[in-house]
């Protein structure tokens, strides 16, 4: 998944002249690339992650993901990009508590249309790929943190995406759970994913293959 | 498909995760559904009521009487009116073949009627067999009169049996009761087989040929015209005009044209007859019943769509109720909303999971409210002394689809608002 940005700007609206979150940011991420933004709270480093997942819209600039030019994508064709190519991993997780781990894990599958054995039979491939194998009937309030985040990760492969996005994935967990998660992007990634993820953790930014620091909604030379 | 699927199972653990919320909203729409279900067979009952009424009495009706409002400027110049007698009749079906009916009929009343030991009072109406012809609500045992008896002015009768007083009125049973209103005549007809016995009325003796049996008042239509006063003893007009019991009375005729078409030709003609026949004086009144009749008609009509757009108000409130729990639901969701947009959910899959849902609300609120409807209209209110309501299979299926159309038309703007949000604002949500 090639990602390039140029001039890329965000304002929210707010005060009469809007917020401006993302100030002119350009970068350009190769197919395979494992890659840290980090900086301080409030720096943008989210708001570039939801751009780049499509999950809002930039105020102006250029972003073309693997050629295709963003600004002309209809909601349906963005939406059907986040389905098919795209995995988000959140630090909250963003898990359905009202479903069973194997039903978040299905979900993605059910909106790409899959046939009810197929989605079966692949979330609880997955999740016994995550090592959730007996934990499948589970909702998340029965599940710890590390195994939530396992969950999360076993949803956002469900379409084989070539793009993974992390907002803070171990943000909430132990230093245990944060291991085993970042093991399994940098599995992820050693498999031609191109992970992006957010992290204040210099540690965890370390183990990626390039790091991309955001101050006061600018990249940092 | 599957995405449909999935909206309602997930519709189904919402609502359950809901209980109180979604069960108020169920009942907003069951109260919608109870409403239309009574209005729907009320509007049923009318319409059947006014086809049966029509069947039985016609609706091209007029009735000619003497006008007893005629004006004179001295006592002096009075000349007694002239009077329409069996003769006249005659000559107007003669005149005018085409009507269907024209029933003379002539009254009298204070009679004594003697059988064997018993005396009571009585009344008595001069009739033809034309008689039959409308309003008919009886049915026969023996014969009844026929042109024979007519033109032979013989005496012979047929005998009224009242039907018993309808169930719940209470306050008129009792009343009949108390003041013996049951009493003599009723009681002869109703205890003894008459048919074949012979009468004395006022003196003469009559042949009873046959009892006419008024029918229950559950199966019978009430005639639109009605039969005025009651009249307890049918005998061939001319016999009591023989027997100067109606004497020089005049007659009146209610006449049926046999169809709406003609019936101003016909009216016109009937007048035309009338001044022929007894000069310009305005001595008779050609009453227009068929206007009466479309009148009623109306009114009925009027009332039958008031209350069906009672029911529709019930529903648009139920709507809203709907509407109300939907929008609440999106903001409670907003999050969720937020991470199913962020796996692939495109709007149109949100707007159907908040469609689907609503729906689904709707579904159950309709057939609660089918149910609730059937208990009312039938089992309470027979039990309240109200009268079941005619529920036919179709009433609450319709009524389940319009609370099913309800939801829909309400839960689109709450899922519009929902499919409209922004996937990054969604899931900041809290």
């Amino acid at each position: 998944m090639s990602i390039k940005c140029s001039e890329l700007t965000k304002v929210y609206e707010g005060g009469h002249s809007g917020w401006p979150a993302l100030r002119g940011i350009s970068f350009h991420i190769k197919p395979g690339e494992f890659v840290a933004v980090t900086g301080p709270s409030g720096c943008g480093k989210s708001t570039l992650l939801n751009i780049i997942g499509l999950l809002d819209e930039p105020s102006g600039g250029k972003y073309s993901l693997n050629g295709r030019n963003v600004f002309t994508l209809s909601d349906l064709e963005r939406s059907d990009t986040r389905r098919d190519e795209i995995g988000f991993i959140f630090q909250s997780f963003h898990l359905l508590n009202r479903l069973s781990s194997v039903e978040n894990v299905a979900l993605p599958l059910m909106y790409a249309g899959a046939g009810r054995a197929e989605m079966h039979e692949r979330a609880h491939a997955l999740l016994r790929r995550v090592g959730l194998h007996g934990k499948e009937k589970k909702i998340p309030l029965e599940l710890s943190g590390g195994e939530r985040q396992r969950v999360a990760i076993a949803r956002a492969l469900a379409n084989s995406p070539k793009l993974i996005l992390a907002d803070e994935p171990t943000g909430n967990l132990d230093s245990a759970s944060s291991k085993e998660i970042m093991q399994m992007l940098t599995d992820l990634n050693a498999e031609g994913i191109t992970v992006i993820m957010v992290t204040h953790d210099k540690e965890l930014a370390a183990r990626a293959g390039r790091n991309l620091r955001m101050r006061d909604g600018r990249l940092e030379p | 498909m599957r995405a449909l699927l999935n909206a309602v199972k997930t519709g189904f653990t919402e609502i359950w995760a809901h209980k109180t919320r979604s069960v108020l909203s169920f009942l907003a729409i069951a109260a919608g559904s109870v409403v239309f279900i009574d209005a729907f067979s009320a509007i049923f009952a009318t319409y059947a009521h006014l086809e049966r009424q029509k069947q039985v009495s016609g609706m091209a009706r007029m009735k000619i009487s003497q006008n007893y409002s005629q004006t004179y400027s001295s006592p002096d110049d009075y000349v007694p009116p002239p009077v329409f007698r069996y003769e006249d009749v005659l000559r107007l079906r003669e005149k005018m073949p085409e009507l269907y009916m024209v029933s003379p009929e002539g009254r009298d009343w204070r009679n004594v009627l003697v059988y064997g030991e018993q005396r009571m009072t009585t009344s008595l109406m001069g009739v033809t067999p034309e008689w039959v012809k409308r309003d008919f609500i009886y049915t026969l045992k023996g014969r009844f009169l026929d042109w024979h008896d007519v033109e032979n002015k013989l005496r012979v009768c047929v005998l009224v049996k009242k039907a018993a007083p309808p169930p719940g009125n209470s306050f008129n049973k009792s009343m009949m009761k108390k003041y013996n209103f049951t009493g003599g005549f009723d009681m002869l007809v109703a205890h003894n087989d008459m048919v074949g016995k012979t009468v004395n009325i006022d003196g003469f003796t009559f042949t009873v040929i046959g009892v006419l049996e008024e029918l229950p008042y559950s199966k019978r239509p009430d005639t639109i015209m009605g039969r005025g006063q009651e009249y307890k003893v049918l005998a061939p007009v001319t016999t009591l005009v023989h027997y100067n019991f109606i004497g020089q009375q005049s007659l009146d005729i209610n006449i049926d044209t046999g169809s709406e078409q003609n019936f101003d030709e016909s009216m016109r003609k009937i007048n035309n007859f009338l001044k022929i026949r007894f000069g310009d004086g305005d001595f008779f009144i050609v009453e227009n019943q068929l206007e009466v009749i479309r009148e009623r008609i109306a009114a009925s009509i009027k009332g039958a769509l008031v209350t069906i757009s009672l029911g529709m108000l019930a529903f648009i409130a139920g709507g809203i109720g709907i509407m109300n729990v939907t929008l609440a639901t999106v903001f409670a969701r907003t999050r969720e909303i937020g991470i199913r947009r962020a796996i692939g959910a495109s709007r149109r899959d949100i707007m159907l999971q908040f469609i689907v849902e609503a729906v689904m609300l709707g579904l159950i609120g309709g057939v609660l409210g089918s149910a609730l409807g059937y208990l009312w209209g039938v089992p309470i209110k027979v039990i309240l002394g109200m009268g079941g309501s005619p529920i036919k299979p179709w009433m609450p299926l319709v009524s389940v689809l319009i609370a099913a159309f309800t939801a829909f038309a309400f839960a689109i703007y709450p899922a519009w608002v929902a499919a409209g949000l922004k996937p990054a604002d969604a899931l900041r949500a809290e």
